[in-house]
């Protein structure tokens, strides 16, 4: 009897305890957001925007072949003083719980990140479901709402349209960075480094482009890209890098992966691009009378991918010459990079991290005045070494034939 | 006391999950910034130290607990009061790591449940463990460091393969001397976890080998130390020293940050299972500790008898101890370590060692 009684009571326990429905939430409760964006409103306030999935017009739409279904995100918006107000808030609009696991991409108006993001991520640090993986970029000349409204073609979703092209672009081109929010919170709360971000900017008609007759078209209306990076000081935001100076600041930071060098060739201006496969970066710091200075030294290897002019890509010595033209173009990029930096007197590329870690007590001393009156006359010197390692398929290009040039075993 | 016996394997076991036991998960030392890994090596070597202090004691009463011979040591009235302490240290101990593990699950899993259900569900289990008694728990214990060492070596090849390690946050080593990483050593590390190895004392009698006691124990908190100073490495070198000090589970931030190949992300569950399995071991020992000190004390044959009430009473504890989390870190950094620490794990057993060594001197001649 004794027996039987335990025997029940404990698979009762189990039945209760086992289950874990204490606090249990529906899928169909929940709003997925995929990216939050953050504008100023006009009385000082901020404005959320959440892009929260569409669940069925996303799954529904590849099997109708697409185009046919809703619209794939929705946007809400919440007004409140600071973040978590304004989620709360958003109750009153959506539906269902908001869930911010899947929260990947964090869009913030150029007009905030110009006032300053002092502690914007805080409440996102301090969320357990919020991830510090999310990706965080800025609006350019628009407000993050009109990011988060275009609608895009190829990855219905327009959060991960922006990240995966951050990401590929990073990884093919290196002019923008794919920068996490937990990058960016290391940078504001350590010293000896400022944040840069990303930008993402709107080409074509905003009003269209929110809607879904845009991606019909074979060209729509609106299309994201990403361009620039913002620089940071004291949390705001002071001034934009564009093109291949931006580059400069990713040969720096270590991030480039592969990209293309186009260098001039015998007064041909942009006569032979440069693939670069691999890359390394390493910084190192240095104290001399009291006075740091840095030394980058970059390290690429890549391919020839196209050649312009007629040259004899056989030829040993031709290579080595155009390894110095690759060089060059690298290093201006580079120096182009701290420039614009020092301008705004603020330490993109962490070299007063780099200076800590080499020097900690005189650190210590120059800490304080070292975005005012160390790092805007920073002696940086430069070292880059690139090699070329092959020419691709063909040597010799074939205008080489055309324009006279001779065949080596013609000789 | 059982009538049970254990191996010397089964002790390197459970001392290994009980020095991970909560260490691994909470922010230790933190405030030796960069130089955390140092702190807990020497604290490690500290504890060592102390370990020999405990081992000697244990081979002068090879067969008694630590609370019986105190009451050889000291005579029956002081050692009995001591005793008591003792006991109810142990079983403070036991709501202490039962509180962190609550507050731990409520904090990252559980927003909305309850500390005391969740405390209940997990101090039912450590009843159950210790009724079932040691050798059930080492063996237990034998399946599960298996699984926590495969866990712990596959999230580390995560951490790598992510391309998370930055080795330069670990830089510069010692940027403001000495100083800072002794204080550290002294007001943390020293004692968690390496000078909890004092509730081993209560356990050592229950070897089938005494003579390899020594060997298993500085092997097992050696490697244990060598482990965690390797893991508040990783943290910092993938958190950065700054981040690593303002979190209150610096492992979890680590797991949170591993992407691999777009699949192998949001490990939590790593984080989970170690906290649960290194909980479990920890808040069973110091339990098992308190209930045989008890049983002991005050000559209860059977010490089954005990658990129920003193479980009722450790889970009570553990939510009535501190009102908030930042309480229960600030009672465990300031008030447990200078007034129950120091004089419990370091002083009194030191004390107790020089009187136990100067009576068997004597004893000797005697004889």
């Amino acid at each position: 009897m004794k027996r039987i009684i335990a025997t029940v009571v404990s698979i009762l326990l189990c039945g209760i305890i086992l289950a874990g429905c204490w606090s249990r939430k529906e899928l169909t409760d929940l709003a997925f957001i995929i990216a939050v964006g953050l504008d100023k409103t006009k009385d000082g306030k901020y404005m959320m925007i959440y892009q929260v999935v569409n669940p069925g017009n996303v799954a529904g739409a590849t099997q109708r072949g697409g185009g046919s279904g809703g619209v794939p995100v929705s946007i809400y918006k919440a007004t409140g003083n600071n973040l978590v107000e304004a989620s709360r808030k958003t109750s009153q609009k959506v539906s269902r719980i908001p869930y911010y696991a899947h929260t990947n991409l964090v869009v913030i108006g150029e007009e905030v990140a110009r006032e300053g993001l002092d502690g914007l991520f805080d409440a996102m640090e301090r969320n357990s479901q919020f991830r510090a993986t999310s990706m965080v970029v800025i609006a350019r000349h628009h407000s993050a709402e009109d990011v988060l409204k275009i609608l895009t073609p190829i990855d219905k979703i327009s959060a991960n349209q922006i990240i995966k092209t951050l990401q590929f672009s990073e990884k093919m081109w290196g002019e923008t960075i794919n920068i996490h929010v937990g990058d960016i919170i290391r940078d504001l709360s350590s010293q000896g480094k400022a944040p840069v971000i990303s930008g993402v900017g709107i080409e074509g008609n905003v009003r269209k482009g929110k809607r879904q007759l845009s991606i019909q078209a074979s060209e729509p209306d609106a299309r994201l890209y990403v361009d620039g990076l913002a620089m940071f000081k004291d949390g705001k935001l002071v001034g934009w890098i564009n093109g291949e100076a931006s580059r400069g600041v990713l040969w720096v930071l270590d991030k480039i992966k592969q990209t293309n060098i186009t260098t001039g060739w015998k007064g041909k201006k942009e006569a032979i691009s440069y693939k670069v496969d691999r890359s390394q970066t390493s910084v190192a710091a240095h104290i001399k009378n009291g006075k740091p200075s840095v030394s980058v030294h970059i390290q690429t290897e890549g391919d020839i991918g196209e050649v312009l002019v007629p040259l004899d890509l056989n030829d040993p010595k031709q290579l080595l010459m155009l390894k110095t033209a690759i060089e060059q173009a690298i290093k201006r990029e580079v120096l182009d990079a701290v420039e614009r930096a020092k301008e705004k007197r603020t330490d993109i590329f962490g070299f007063g991290q780099t200076v800590y870690r080499s020097y900690p007590h005189e650190w210590r001393k120059i800490a304080k005045n070292w975005n005012e009156s160390y790092f805007p006359y920073l002696e940086v010197n430069v070292k880059v070494e690139s090699f070329i390692r092959r020419t691709g398929l063909r040597n010799k290009p074939y205008i080489f034939q055309q324009q006279g040039g001779k065949l080596e075993w013609k000789k | 006391m059982e009538k049970v016996k254990i191996s010397a394997r089964q002790l390197f076991v459970l001392i290994i999950l009980f020095e991970h036991g909560s260490a691994l998960v909470i922010p230790l030392g933190v405030r030796a910034k960069q130089d955390v890994w140092l702190a807990i090596l020497l604290g490690m070597v500290g504890g060592i130290l102390l370990f020999l202090v405990y081992y000697r004691l244990y081979r002068y009463y090879p067969d008694i607990p630590l609370t019986s011979y105190v009451q050889h040591i000291i005579g029956p009235w002081f050692g009995k009061a001591l005793a008591f302490v003792y006991t109810v240290y142990f079983l403070f101990l036991a709501s202490r790591v039962l509180r962190d593990f609550g507050e731990l699950l409520l904090t990252f899993a559980y927003p909305e449940t309850p500390l005391f259900s969740l405390n209940a569900i997990m101090i039912l289990t450590v009843m159950y463990g210790v009724y079932k008694g040691i050798e059930v728990l080492a063996r237990t214990g034998e399946l599960f460091l298996t699984f926590l060492y495969v866990l712990a070596i596959g999230g580390f090849i995560l951490v790598i393969s992510a391309g998370l390690v930055h080795l330069y946050n670990l830089e510069p080593v010692l940027a403001d001397g000495w100083k800072p990483v002794w204080k550290v050593v002294f007001t943390e590390t020293l004692y968690v976890p390496f000078g909890e190895m004092i509730v081993f004392a209560m356990i050592f009698p229950y070897l089938n080998n005494p003579e390899k006691a020594k060997q298993a124990t500085i092997i097992g908190m050696g490697l244990s130390g060598i482990n965690l100073a390797i893991t508040m490495a990783i943290n910092v070198a993938v958190l950065g020293p700054e981040l690593v000090s303002r979190s209150t589970f610096p492992l979890l931030d680590t797991i949170r940050n591993i992407q691999v190949a777009n699949f192998l992300e949001r490990l939590d569950v790593f984080f989970m299972i170690a906290l649960i399995i290194g909980g479990f071991f920890k808040i069973s020992l110091f339990f098992y500790a308190g209930v045989v000190g008890a049983s002991e004390l005050f000559g209860v044959q059977n010490h089954h008898r005990l658990i129920y009430s003193l479980g009722f009473i450790v889970l009570l504890l553990s939510v009535a101890i501190a009102d908030n989390y930042s309480e229960h870190i600030k009672e465990g950094l300031r008030i447990v370590t200078v007034y129950l620490h120091l004089p419990l794990q370091v002083i009194i057993p030191i004390c107790l060692l020089v009187i136990a060594a100067i009576r068997h001197r004597y004893f000797n001649q005697q004889s």
